[in-house]
């Protein structure tokens, strides 16, 4: 890997990670703003947005992909470490990498079949909330998996530091 | 099948995100059954369909605010004034500050890195045994798991399909069992310690409690709603969360706003690591019931025992096992599909299993090998992990007695249910 590869890597980085953040913020943001103004307006004005519960609930689906691909490039993804944390250096760098490569081919796969399934739901014109298109919403379904498959597959091609 | 099942522990084993075995190990056996791979996305999007999930984010953010914030400090400095003068009473208040404590910010460890730091000198300073102050609050990192809003306590009830209201009530009993339990342990140990921190005085507990008013009502709020039914449990975290931002951030300011993003990604990485557990798992435990696992685990199990009581007994042993090797959130959401038909066979109640789970794997905080309080006290007060569970076996002995109790005696968690 040349240096204008390792700048560009670094500068997609930047970006993912910001991407990641704004992400996060608004669909939290959203749940917390939703949430409240419908028992606002329940107790208040005994009435409420109906369109509100099911966004709520495709936001938390949003929010586990999300978080699911930032936790893949903080490395807090839940994992047990109990033998790798007693490997030497070399050793557990090749665990990291057989378990990241490993993870990179399954969540590869889980993008694969969840495309499928967007794209059958699209054909089918399958709909939520009543009218929307469901496939809106389940696009986030191949897009995370693809974004974990390729955060692990960067992360197996640059096994963590030494300690 | 043996093979791959080998093949699958081996990765774990190597540190593979748990989310991913599960995943290809569901995918593996829907494969062998001729289903259609597509099944896995279609299960993962059963995430959208569970209303009560959205109060995992909202608690576990609130938790995170709450734990940046000052008001661990406050929280000290209150019941230090309430019960500072009685002799033992430090060891008693800091139990009790963080099982409040841990039952809002969800049992991630944050008690022993928020709380512990503040507690554990102060108890040095009252002349309390160090052996004794580290064993202390090592576990009180994860005491107040029992408590409403805890977050294993909602992940519960949701796999489990049971109403986290009653599981809420139900927690009551029990953790006070432990509290009572530690805090009589403590009490007696420290017999000796004849001076008290403070002197009882009405300036210092006016003064703290003017420091603590904006978060006194938190628990009344959340607590009242949901226990009085006039907020669900959904309506409950939102309006912690909202709550936390406008007093921690607009109110005392003690978080600047450039640290929010910060603090949304760190508590939403945690949300987004169980949820993919969660999502995969729906998938995977689909597949073990179609292909009948839980009656195929009932039937082994019936060859070797024989009614409820022996039942429990099994259960412990296996959950101290699995809470010794896996943390709380992957336990709950892997085994609890596959225990709870089995033990209601042995006619054990979903609600008295919820609070035994628990229960049991809250003494997975505190063994070796994957103990999370153990690390997390080992790496804040820099002491090796040895010495951190020499100190704490004490407390963990005696847990492991309210636990048995908490098992054998259903009553305990059932009977505040009872007079709903």
């Amino acid at each position: 890997m040349n240096a204008r590869h390792a700048r560009w890597l670094q500068q997609a980085a930047l970006w993912g990670r910001w991407l990641e953040n704004a992400v996060l913020f608004f669909l939290l943001g959203g749940l917390i703003l939703l949430s409240a103004s419908q028992i606002a307006l329940r107790n208040i004005f005994s009435t409420g947005l109906p369109w509100a519960d099911p966004a709520v609930r495709m936001m938390v689906l949003w929010l586990a992909l999300a978080g699911g691909i930032a936790a893949g490039r903080d490395r807090k993804q839940i994992a047990i470490d109990v033998v790798t944390r007693l490997l030497p250096d070399r050793a557990r760098r090749i665990a990291d990498t057989v378990a990241c490569l490993f993870t990179s081919a399954i969540t590869t796969a889980v993008a694969w079949h969840s495309l499928r399934f967007v794209r059958d739901s699209y054909a089918f014109g399958d709909t939520v909330f009543g009218t929307w298109p469901a496939w809106i919403f389940q696009i986030i379904l191949p897009i995370g998996f693809a974004a974990i498959a390729y955060r692990y597959f960067l992360r197996a091609l640059m096994p963590e530091p030494d300690r | 099948m043996i093979i791959t099942g080998l093949l699958l522990l081996a990765l774990v084993l190597l540190g593979a995100p748990l989310f991913a075995v599960i995943a290809a190990s569901a995918m593996l056996g829907f494969n062998r059954s001729g289903i259609d791979l597509s099944v896995v996305a279609i299960e993962f999007f059963g995430i959208s369909e569970m209303p009560i999930l959205v109060a995992i984010p909202l608690f576990t953010f609130a938790g995170f605010v709450l734990s940046e914030s000052g008001s661990a400090r406050r929280l000290v400095r209150l019941s230090n004034a309430l019960l500072g003068w009685l002799p033992g009473g430090l060891a008693i208040i800091s139990l009790a500050a963080c099982a409040l404590f841990t039952a809002f910010t969800g049992a991630s460890g944050v008690t022993i890195v928020a709380l512990g730091a503040l507690l554990y000198p102060a108890l040095a300073q009252a002349g309390y045994e160090d052996r004794f102050n580290l064993g202390l609050i090592t576990t009180s990192g994860s005491l107040g798991l029992l408590f409403a809003p805890s977050l294993p306590l909602i992940l519960y009830g949701i796999v489990a399909g049971v109403s986290i209201d009653q599981l809420f009530l139900a927690g009551i009993l029990p953790g006070m069992l432990m509290l009572v339990v530690l805090s009589g342990y403590s009490f007696w140990k420290n017999r000796h310690v004849r001076q008290s921190l403070s002197k009882a005085s009405w300036t210092e507990v006016s003064g703290a409690l003017r420091e603590a008013t904006w978060e006194l009502p938190l628990p009344v709020i959340v607590l009242g709603g949901i226990y009085s039914g006039y907020f669900a449990v959904s309506e409950a975290a939102a309006v912690t969360a909202l709550y936390v931002i406008l007093v921690e951030m607009i109110i005392l300011r003690e978080i600047p706003w450039r640290e929010l993003p910060r603090i949304i990604r760190e508590s939403m990485v945690l949300v987004g690591a169980i949820l993919m557990i969660l999502g995969v798992s729906l998938a995977s435990t689909n597949y073990m019931i179609d292909a009948g696992v839980p009656q195929r685990l009932f039937e082994i199990i019936d060859n070797y025992v024989a009614g409820q009581a022996m039942f429990l007994l099994a259960m412990l042993v296996f959950l101290l096992i699995l809470g010794a090797l896996l943390d709380i959130f992957s336990a709950i959401v892997l085994v609890v599909p596959l225990i709870l038909p089995v033990a209601s066979l042995y006619g054990v109640h979903p609600v008295h299993l919820g609070i035994v789970f628990l229960a049991a794997m809250e003494l997975g905080y505190l063994t070796p090998p994957v103990g999370l309080n153990l690390f997390i006290s080992s790496f804040r007060f820099e002491r090796s992990i040895v010495d951190v569970f020499r100190a704490t076996f004490p407390f963990f002995l005696l847990l492991l007695v309210t636990v048995v109790i908490i098992a054998y005696w259903p009553g305990l968690s059932l009977v505040l249910l009872n007079l709903q």
